[in-house]
């Protein structure tokens, strides 16, 4: 299954957005909170990224959401340092990209399709 | 057919229902309270705001239609909070 990373600038953002997208798309799919800056300040961290990148990693690509402005910065400069090409960071709202993203992996669909479907969350009316 | 008493089309019972519908290759819709929602995608099914008791109108079309069908019933038949 694709994994999915999902950086925030609250530790507590992350970690809850996590729970929520484990619960709809259930706890097969590897998803990784990197949330916070050094010490828990609120910020974000490369370091923390790279690792949930590295544990959500199980061979079939990894899906990588962002909250906000610097984090995109953090994520794509880790992904600069990486020889992985399927690693993708994707251009999506976070909630909805993310449980969008988790769904498709659980039902085993491709690195393509699981990124498709969480750019295509940015269309989706919530009501 | 009806969802359960107490079921509603949301978070674990939502994601339980798309993924069976993405294991089909037919096209998949599901309808309530008049909106239309393609079954393969979470968002759209979160978004029918489908509580327990309501009608749901499940389509397919392809050809595995008539095996998706069942296993949506299933699927919906068999869920729980």
């Amino acid at each position: 299954m694709v994994g999915i990373v999902l950086v925030s600038h609250s530790s507590e953002l992350a970690r809850g957005l996590a729970d929520l997208v484990s619960q709809v798309a259930g706890t097969e799919v590897r998803v990784e909170a990197a949330g916070g800056g050094p010490g828990g300040s609120l910020g974000t961290n490369g370091d923390l990224v790279r690792d949930a990148i590295g544990r959500a990693d199980r061979g079939q690509g990894v899906v990588v959401l962002a909250d906000l402005g610097s984090a995109i910065l953090t994520v794509r400069h880790v992904l600069e340092g990486s020889a992985n090409g399927q690693v993708r960071l994707v251009d999506a709202p976070l909630v909805e990209g993310a449980v969008a993203a988790a769904v498709m992996s659980a039902a085993g669909q491709s690195l393509e399709d699981v990124a498709r479907a969480a750019e295509e969350a940015r269309g989706a009316s919530k009501f | 057919m009806t969802l359960p008493d107490g079921v509603a089309l949301h978070a674990r019972p939502a994601g339980a229902f798309v993924k069976t519908a993405l294991r089909f290759e037919s096209s998949l819709t599901v309808a309530s309270n008049g909106k239309t929602a393609n079954a393969k995608s979470i968002l759209a099914v979160l978004a029918l705001g489908a509580v327990g008791g309501t009608v749901l109108r499940l389509s397919a079309e392809g050809d595995d239609a008539a095996a998706a069908l069942d296993a949506l019933a299933a699927c919906v038949s068999n869920l729980s909070e």
